[in-house]
């Protein structure tokens, strides 16, 4: 099947409003004459049989031996999987991750393993609950393994972490005991977009604050340009450097599995189709969608959004040692999202969508917009950012404030109490991360409820200070006022108005790139 | 002889200085006539003696032109030279200077509706002390009397100045209004009334305990008292023909001078409506709020839709300059013993207003300087109908019912920011209803009856003077006209207040302003302060945890049967309502609820928690307060909350024999009352001081625990907690409840499930109790395909 890469379009007179995601909506929006669409390649086939080669893979590793080879009677054996942060939406089930873990302890079944640990790799997300976890792993694993050899990491628990050395670079490599001890770590990785994977799972998944301080602070995250690229990242190079320094202590065998663009129900097509080749079918569901959700109540909305599974496929199942396997990894991710776009523009208009890695299952707060914009969309780019230094960006999105007090209980004192006082990333991390990052009582919660640490709304604050950095200006259409306000940003309610309001800053003739995502859209920036 | 001579040399002895006339006259005097000796009587208020008063007085606006001319050493020289001060007040008034020329007797009960007591000990008592006095120095000066127009009582025409007619015995007055607060006082024990009193206290306050009702019911019983003693001087007034007790007990006051002065030469003065200066200290000088300015401001307000008035009727306003000029003349020219002399100081003879033009003049300054409404523009300026008294009455028998029944429907409506908002709104209105009822039924004397007083003897007053002193001191009425006077000099001097920009709000008390301290307690209530949701709702996510549609739609029909009685012993007592509510968790084991709580209880628990809530917690720890939480909540349930408090004080319930809980209480739910009383003790148990400490909560209920701290504060109160809190001025807060959290009572049943799935499957199941129900033992593990439990991590253990 002939797949169409992916392109920039320049919008003329006969294109089309195009559709923009703005939170738990969809709008469609006409865009000034001369915007260029930056649109990812349509979605590439999958491998066909995912079990054959996931099966060929742990068979045939690449700079490792095989699985079977590693597994024998009387080994401690560690599964460490990455945790609902990824992939967004959902998968539909079976998840790839079930496929390779049922593989993986199928084989060590097989050896005589008996010690067997399953560990969520969520580092300082928040824990699980059971169903989350059974959605990823199945039931029969669930069935046969929880709660006391499947569980969620805890970054938190003193006794069950190991250090286990300081890098070249003085980085504390602190990690999860039972995998630190364990005579093989395998790693179930879904390496949904160019940040995820490599030495990012286990020497940041398994992690305690202490270790992951060192590369989630404004000082690495403004020189991570962009951070989609990890020869290009301070954070991963730093991760890099922590995850050699553990592969000297603890054999890690990884698995890393790519995914195409469909994520979307085949029911929504649409939203991964280019629309001026929707059907008329398409076209009324477009409509009928941007329109019907607006005046949705909030819950119901929620929900819908919130309940879709993607029917991705795999594109590519990769295994063996680490750097080698990611590099295999980066090329499939790369086939699938990277566009070549020609040089830099003045605005950058993003839609930010319903969701994001920090809240599945619950409400994207103006904390999470912020990241999701200024710092994935933003950082979407290879070489150079879609848009110039002192640049403008234009994000669609509500920003109400608005939180879920269970899963983001650190987010409502951040925004209310620190972004008070500063919006400033190096300010704010040293007047104000310690105190939230050592709190007890976010530390209760993080352990035994279902929040985030108490620092991570720092770290989300982080993700976007190369953003900050970078651009002069950021409006945010159809965002709450106050909240935008509170964060440093202005709101506008029409593209016209944020386009008058950038004004000052790119011209009133700018040069506009709209990046065409979800699904996920990599710039190759020449 | 010009004014200054005349008086010059002599002593005047002035009462009620500090007044609004008293201090312009004293003024006058300090400023215009060097050698005139002023003795001035003044009550000694708290620690301040009544020379330090008048001092003080010297500060205000009215003494700036001879602030200006003297200094401030100056001035206090001038004071200590010129004036000496009796301490001493209207019912004693000490022993007089023997050589005293004049008196002016200013002071006097300037409101309308007074206890007939304070009324008649104020106005006549005042009077009759004075003359003692005044006898007792031995000297015979010319006394005075400064009255009211108003004495005259309800009439129409011409009212000549001179003796007021009637019969009225001042004796037989006095003395019963001396009794009517010992028989208000027994008649507000008697039991029907006690009862009555008792009743509604007990319908408001019920839910918060006896202690607080009694409280209340005390409250309620001096209010009613004191209620009558207003109503018995304004009936007594009415039925004698004066428009209120305030009229009523001066033209009594004037008859006891004329039966009484003996040999002492008598002037009444009787002064109109006095409003600000039309010159002297300056113009537009006014002190406080006479007897237009509410209705002038109100009117500017766009409070005042119409107003109960025939537009043709004389308003009688005279300028206190005016006045102080002609009580000046009328001291300087004693008349024989034998005749007292009468001048009415009034307007509406020469130089009538009418009430039209009042409205057209006032009107016209509003909509040439319209107050500015905060941040929107200008307010609107009404346009009156004059649609007569009738309609206005009508219009406002109208309103008065709508604040009463939305008051009733408030009272029944849940709680809510809306709700709160609206009572605050209707508290509004009702203050304006009353309002206008206040002054509609105090001004219709004044404005209705077409009543002209005459002033012939004032004009010939006047005529008498000197030249030179007509221009200084004149007293003409006609020597202003009325658009200047409101709306160049009148309006904008009062409107004054109004206009000047606000302070910035006080800084908000919050993170970090806590005042560290030991032995200081932070209390919180749970259900509506902490967490939204109550005990009812906290009960469904405990019971419903694990139930299936079918089941779970049973429950909440049984439950909702019981709810109307639910709600009616939450009005009553809500100790009644944990008891039943909590009976319905007999047969329940206690392992498997701390289970539930563990594994789906908690989360719906902390997405209910308000965010600034847990911050204040928080902010009291780290203040070093001792944080407790008191609530009706069942022990388990509060256990996520656990490390925020380092006291949790909870309903714990009986465990019977066969290991459940029998549905029955171990000790009695601490509610209303019982929360002080807890309180008091664990204070004192650690040693904890309950002035300093501080009080979360949001319920009427927790009023007896709100009062045993000396920092209560009202949280997302219900409205009638919210009346007190406002009446108590308690800081009221919104903690909004974290918006867009499921409402949904429990998303946990496929949670529990697997839960119980992966017991049964590695063998630990819990047999038939509990968990079990979600799949039976052996139809989960080994059914399957075996791959997985091959692994025999499974299985084993």
């Amino acid at each position: 099947m002939q797949v169409r890469p992916g392109f920039v379009l320049e919008v003329d007179e006969r294109t089309p409003p195009l559709l923009v995601h703005q939170g738990e909506g969809l709008t469609l929006e006409r865009f000034p004459l001369g915007t260029r669409v930056v649109y990812p390649p349509e979605s590439l086939p999958g491998v066909g049989d995912v079990d054959a080669a996931i099966a060929d893979a742990l068979e045939h590793p690449y700079n490792c031996e095989p699985l079977r080879e590693l597994l024998r009677p009387g080994m401690r054996l560690t599964i460490a999987f990455d945790d609902l942060s990824i992939p967004l939406p959902r998968m539909r089930r079976p998840d790839v991750r079930q496929r390779i873990i049922e593989q993986v302890l199928t084989l060590a079944a097989a050896a005589g393993v008996d010690d067997v640990q399953l560990i969520a790799a969520n580092a300082l997300h928040r824990r699980m609950t059971a169903a989350e976890i059974e959605h990823i792993v199945g039931e029969r694993v669930f069935r046969s393994f929880w709660p006391d050899n499947l569980y969620n990491h805890d970054a938190e628990d003193r006794d069950n972490l190991l250090h286990i050395g300081v890098t070249d670079h003085g980085e504390d490599v602190e990690i999860n005991r039972r995998a630190a001890e364990s005579d093989l770590l395998v790693y179930v990785n879904v390496n949904l977009v160019a940040m995820d994977g490599g030495h990012k799972s286990v020497p940041i998944g398994l992690a305690s604050y202490n270790s992951i301080r060192h590369h989630h602070n404004s000082h690495t995250m403004v020189r991570s340009r962009s951070f989609m690229d990890h020869t290009r990242s301070e954070m991963h190079s730093s991760a890099w450097r922590m995850g050699r320094l553990l592969a000297n202590h603890l054999k890690i065998f990884h698995v890393e599995t790519t995914l195409n663009n469909a994520c979307f129900p085949d029911k929504y097509s649409f939203l991964t189709r280019r629309e001026w080749e929707w059907s008329v079918r398409d076209q009324a569901m477009a409509y009928g969608m941007s329109r019907g959700l607006s005046v949705m109540p909030s819950r119901p909305r929620r929900r819908l959004f919130h309940d879709l599974l993607a029917d991705y496929q795999v594109t590519g199942v990769f295994a063996g040692e680490t750097e080698t396997t990611h590099d295999q990894t980066i090329a499939s991710v790369h086939r699938q999202q990277l566009v070549e776009v020609d040089g830099q523009s003045d605005v950058l208009v993003v839609g930010l969508p319903y969701v994001g890695p920090y809240n599945v299952n619950s409400v994207m707060n103006p904390i999470l917009a912020t990241c999701m914009g200024l710092g994935y969309f933003f950082n979407m780019y290879r070489g150079k950012p879609l848009v110039r230094h002192q640049g403008a960006m234009i994000l669609y999105h509500p920003v109400t404030p608005e939180f879920s007090q269970l899963h983001h209980p650190s987010y409502v004192d951040f925004f209310t109490e620190v972004l008070a006082e500063s919006t400033d990333p190096a300010t704010i991390e040293a007047k104000f991360e310690k105190q939230y990052a050592t709190d007890p009582w976010y530390i209760h919660l993080y352990r035994t409820s279902h929040a985030y640490h108490g620092v991570h709304p720092f770290y989300m604050w982080y993700w976007a200070a190369h953003g900050m950095d970078h651009l002069g200006d950021v409006v945010w259409v159809g965002g709450d006022r106050a909240a935008c306000a509170r964060m440093g940003f202005r709101a506008a309610s029409t593209l016209a108005d944020a386009l008058e309001m950038v004004s000052g800053t790119v011209g009133r003739d700018p040069s506009i790139t709209y990046l065409h995502t979800p699904p996920h859209t990599m710039a190759d920036v020449r | 002889m010009g004014l200054r001579e005349r008086l010059a040399g002599r002593r005047v002895f002035m009462t009620g200085v500090t007044g609004f006339v008293g201090e312009a006259l004293l003024e006058r005097l300090l400023s215009d006539f060097p050698d005139t000796r002023i003795v001035a009587l003044v009550r000694p208020r708290g620690s301040h003696s009544g020379a330090a008063r008048l001092a003080r007085m010297t500060r205000k606006p009215a003494f700036a032109g001879l602030r200006e001319r003297l200094g401030r050493e100056g001035l206090a020289a001038l004071l200590a030279e010129r004036v000496q001060v009796i301490e001493g007040d209207l019912a004693d008034m000490g022993a007089l200077p023997t050589d005293l020329d004049v008196v002016i007797h200013c002071a006097g009960e300037v409101s309308f509706d007074p206890p007939i007591d304070e009324g008649f000990a104020t106005n006549l008592g005042g009077v009759q002390e004075l003359l003692r006095a005044v006898h007792a120095s031995g000297a015979r000066p010319h006394v005075v009397h400064v009255s009211t127009a108003y004495v005259a009582g309800l009439r129409s025409g011409h009212i000549a100045e001179g003796r007021l007619s009637h019969e009225v015995d001042w004796r037989a007055e006095q003395s019963s209004a001396e009794r009517a607060r010992q028989a208000a006082e027994d008649a507000s024990r008697s039991p029907e009334v006690s009862a009555r009193l008792r009743e509604q206290a007990a319908g408001e306050h019920g839910r918060a305990g006896a202690q607080t009702v009694s409280v209340a019911a005390e409250a309620a019983r001096r209010d009613w008292v004191a209620r009558r003693m207003v109503a018995a001087g304004a009936e007594r007034a009415q039925v004698l023909g004066w428009t209120d007790a305030y009229t009523f007990t001066k033209a009594l006051a004037e008859r006891y001078l004329e039966e009484s002065h003996g040999d002492l030469p008598l002037t009444i003065v009787r002064p109109s409506i006095i409003e600000s200066a039309v010159a002297r200290p300056f113009p537009g000088w006014i002190e406080g709020f006479k007897m237009a300015e509410p209705l002038i401001l109100a009117f500017g307000r766009g409070e005042l839709p119409d107003f109960p008035a025939s537009p043709d009727a004389v308003v009688d306003i005279i300028p206190v300059d005016l006045v102080v000029n002609a009580l000046l003349a009328a001291a300087a020219s004693p008349p024989p013993v034998d005749t007292p002399a009468y001048y009415t100081v009034c307007s509406g003879f020469r130089n009538p207003l009418l009430f039209r033009d009042l409205y057209e003049y006032v009107r016209g300054y509003f909509l040439a300087h319209p107050l500015p409404k905060r941040g929107r523009g200008a307010i609107a300026v009404p346009e009156w109908p004059f649609a007569g008294s009738v309609a206005v009455e009508a219009k406002l028998r109208r309103g008065e019912k709508a604040v009463e029944w939305a008051n009733r429907a408030l009272g029944h409506a849940p709680r809510s920011e809306r709700v709160r908002r609206w009572a605050v709104d209707l508290e509004r209105s009702e203050s304006r209803v009353a309002f206008l009822r206040r002054y509609s039924d105090v001004y219709r004397a004044y404005t209705s009856a077409e009543l002209v007083y005459v002033d012939d003897a004032t004009a010939a007053l006047h005529a008498a003077m000197e030249p030179a002193d007509q221009e200084e001191f004149g007293f003409d009425p006609a020597c202003y006209d009325w658009r200047h006077y409101l709306q160049d000099v009148h309006c904008p001097a009062v409107t004054a207040v109004l206009r000047r920009p606000r302070d910035p709000a006080p800084a908000r008390r919050g993170a970090g302003n806590l005042s560290a301290g030991d032995g200081v307690l932070a209390v919180f209530d749970l259900d509506g302060t902490l967490v939204s949701s109550t005990v009812v709702e906290s009960y469904l996510w405990l019971r419903l945890a694990d139930a299936g549609p079918a089941e779970r739609a049973r429950e909440i029909a049984s439950l909702a049967r019981a709810l109307p009685g639910y709600l009616r012993a939450e009005r009553r007592d809500r100790g009644h309502l944990i008891r039943s509510v909590y009976g319905r968790y007999a047969g329940v084991d206690p392992a498997e609820l701390a289970e539930v709580v563990a594994q789906a209880g908690a989360d719906v628990l902390l997405r209910r928690v308000k965010p600034a809530a847990v911050r204040r917690v928080r902010e009291h720890r780290a203040a070093g307060h001792r944080t407790v939480l008191l609530t009706g909540a069942v022990a388990p349930l509060v256990a996520p909350l656990a490390p925020l408090f380092d006291e949790i004080v909870a309903t714990d319930l009986a465990v019977g024999a066969d290991g459940l809980y029998t549905g029955r209480l171990l000790a009695s739910p601490l509610v209303g009352d019982s929360r002080a009383a807890f309180l008091d003790h664990y204070a004192r148990r650690r040693g904890a001081d309950l002035e300093s400490s501080w009080a979360y909560a949001d319920s009427l209920s927790d009023l007896p625990m709100l009062r045993t701290v000396g920092n209560p504060v009202v949280v997302n109160p219900d409205v009638a907690l919210h009346k007190v809190a406002r009446a108590s001025g308690w800081p009221i807060e919104e903690w909004p409840s974290t918006p867009g959290e499921s409402r949904l009572l429990v998303g946990s049943r496929v949670e529990r499930g697997l839960f119980a799935a992966a017991a049964v499957a590695q063998g630990r199941g819990r047999g038939a109790g509990g968990a079990g129900r979600a799949g039976g033992r052996g139809d989960g593990g080994n059914g399957g395909d075996a791959t997985v439990v091959r692994v025999g991590v499974g299985e084993g253990r």
